[in-house]
């Protein structure tokens, strides 16, 4: 009786010293800050003094109410976000099926349209801004193309798609190997019943290959939410947020607000409010996609 | 016959179109490198153009003034910080998580992989206090173990997943034979990860090696502790950019990335692949 108990104590012991170093550094590193957030979004703060004061719901209310532009911040992530998930699905898409052709040089092609992906996307922000500036200007004095002329950064309507355009950039070879493997694993002798039935090439694909590829839908959709959600390093590179405010994502709000403004207080707020955007937000994502999935 | 010769030609046209894709997707990469050898003038003159005459002065300026060497020493080191102790704490404890399945394993599990929910720029702010009052603030070894807290949530559940395809009599068989537990783990059970680890692996580096918040945060005040990304971040910050530096710098932070994905690019792939499904 006395042993059996011993050795489930050493178990119990194991079992907690294998498993708290792993849940310290998360608690340290997430939960802790998290919930320094929660505190410091009901005081006002510059950062550097010791005491905060506490104003309990002023924040949130200022947020919301007409002199602050949080709420444009909200908007332009929704829309940079579902710019991202279209584009970069569907242009994806149609790439790994012409990629998965049988040819040559289908596996360079694989590995150039990757490159964007491996690199710092604060980087791929500035090769773009040259090309928008420099690039572009050179290009038009060459070609004369209208749309080259146009002040792709610097005017408020087109820099929403100078930044959509280059973050698609950046991912779509993610998305390409994703959608390459799904397509991959479509079994052949189900595609070649369908040849056999009489089933157009567009017919085959819609009806045979989109279903089975359901699956590969949900994660790369998932995955563009989040990543089209976390949008920053690429508007930190490209515009700043600017021209003027319009390309402000929420992201980008929280840092100007506690680093560069010192209201860590409203900033903390900010962090606040945009956690729970994104939990909404890929909580009904998920919900629509599983409903989706099974209509495919 | 008619059949045959259409499907030929529509993938002569395909292959046509893809080509020219490509060449125009991958340019702007490419013409990083290039500027990144032309005088100032020709930089802003003919920007798309090859070099007339290449010079490699701007990347023994930029390799002088932001102290190459360091950085690239500092970037390896946070990386390989940070992927040890992600890769050695999350298998760990989801060796540990799955194999004793009771009420405790289950809420540290719960505890663990919640925060894959918070996005980073939810605690930043207050990350940035946190990490003061501990001292990991301003330090190459802090930024690498800031990593491990970032990282063990993605890792611990992909590390947990795979744990339940490896049966359990292998492990079984060896306590029998007298194995502890730890021996276990680093005999058997570790080793037996290698597929799922290498996937961690591929997607952490290239996560903390071209990582710019955090850093910019937590590394950006010293020369001694900056990374690659902030120094060639620092070449375009001021109003008149020198874009032959900033794109030295630029191609430099680069390089490397891009010359171990051309060597391991099946390997690179297949582990995202795996990542994203799993993960």
């Amino acid at each position: 009786m006395n042993k059996i108990s011993r050795r489930q104590q050493k178990e119990r012991l194991e079992t907690f010293c294998f498993t708290i170093p792993a849940l310290i550094l998360v608690t340290v590193m997430m939960y802790i800050p998290f919930i320094m957030s929660g505190y410091y979004s009901m005081t006002e703060w510059n950062g550097i003094s010791k005491d905060a004061v506490f104003v309990g719901a002023d924040n949130f209310i200022k947020l919301f109410s007409s002199g602050s532009n949080f709420t444009e911040t909200l908007l332009f992530t929704i829309k940079y976000t579902l710019f991202f998930i279209v584009f970069s699905n569907v242009i994806a898409l149609a790439l790994a099926v012409a990629l998965t052709q049988k040819f040559k040089l289908a596996n360079v092609f694989r590995g150039l349209f990757f490159i964007p992906y491996i690199m710092s996307m604060t980087i791929v922000g500035f090769i773009w801004k040259f090309i928008f500036t420099k690039g572009f200007e050179k290009l038009f004095d060459i070609t004369g193309l209208g749309f080259l002329n146009f002040s792709w950064l610097g005017d408020p309507h087109l820099a929403f798609y100078s930044v959509g355009f280059v973050g698609v950039w950046q991912a779509l070879g993610f998305y390409i190997v994703l959608y390459i493997a799904g397509l991959q694993a479509v079994p052949k002798d189900v595609l070649e019943a369908a040849v056999v039935d009489g089933a157009t090439p567009i017919q085959k694909f819609r009806y045979v290959t989109l279903p089975l590829l359901g699956p590969s839908i949900t994660t790369c959709i998932f995955m563009s939410l989040t990543n089209g959600l976390k949008v920053f390093d690429i508007i930190l590179a490209l515009t700043k947020g600017g021209p003027g405010t319009s390309t402000y994502s929420t992201t980008m709000q929280i840092y100007q607000e506690a680093f560069t403004n010192n209201n860590y207080g409203m900033g903390s707020a900010e962090a606040i409010i945009y956690f729970v955007f994104v939990l909404i937000a890929t909580q009904l994502v998920l919900k629509l996609m599983s409903k989706l999935e099974v209509d495919l | 016959m008619g059949m045959k010769r259409k499907a030929f030609i529509g993938r002569i046209v395909l292959l046509v179109f893809l080509t020219i894709l490509a060449i125009i997707y991958i340019y702007p990469v490419f013409l990083m490198f290039m500027n990144s050898f032309k005088p100032f003038g020709e930089v802003v003159s003919s920007p798309i153009d090859l070099p007339k005459e290449p010079t490699f002065e701007n990347i023994t300026y930029v390799v002088k003034k932001i102290h190459y060497g360091n950085l690239f020493v500092n970037n390896v080191m946070i990386t390989v910080i940070g992927i040890v102790g992600i890769v050695f704490f999350s298998s760990l404890a989801a060796y540990i998580l799955d194999r004793r399945r009771n009420r405790y394993t289950g809420i540290v599990y719960t505890l663990i992989i919640t925060p894959m929910l918070i996005p980073f720029q939810t605690i930043m702010i207050t990350l940035l206090k946190a990490m003061n009052i501990i001292h990991l603030d301003q330090s190459r070894v802090g930024l690498g173990i800031q990593y491990w807290g970032f990282g063990i949530p993605m890792a611990t559940f992909i590390f947990f997943n795979f744990m339940k395809t490896i049966p359990k009599e292998i492990d079984e068989s060896a306590k029998i034979d007298g194995a502890s537990t730890w021996k276990t783990y680093t005999a058997i059970i570790f080793p037996l990860m290698k597929p799922v680890t290498f996937t961690v692996i591929v997607l952490d580096v290239m996560w903390i090696w071209n990582d710019f918040l955090l850093p910019l945060l937590m590394v950006n005040s010293s020369n001694k502790t900056k990374t690659l990304v902030l120094a060639a971040y620092t070449f375009v910050g001021q109003m008149n950019t020198k874009w032959q530096y900033a794109m030295a710098a630029m191609a430099l932070t680069v390089l490397p990335s891009i010359i171990i994905f051309i060597l391991l690019q099946k390997y690179i792939v297949e582990g995202v692949v795996a990542g994203a499904v799993k993960g």
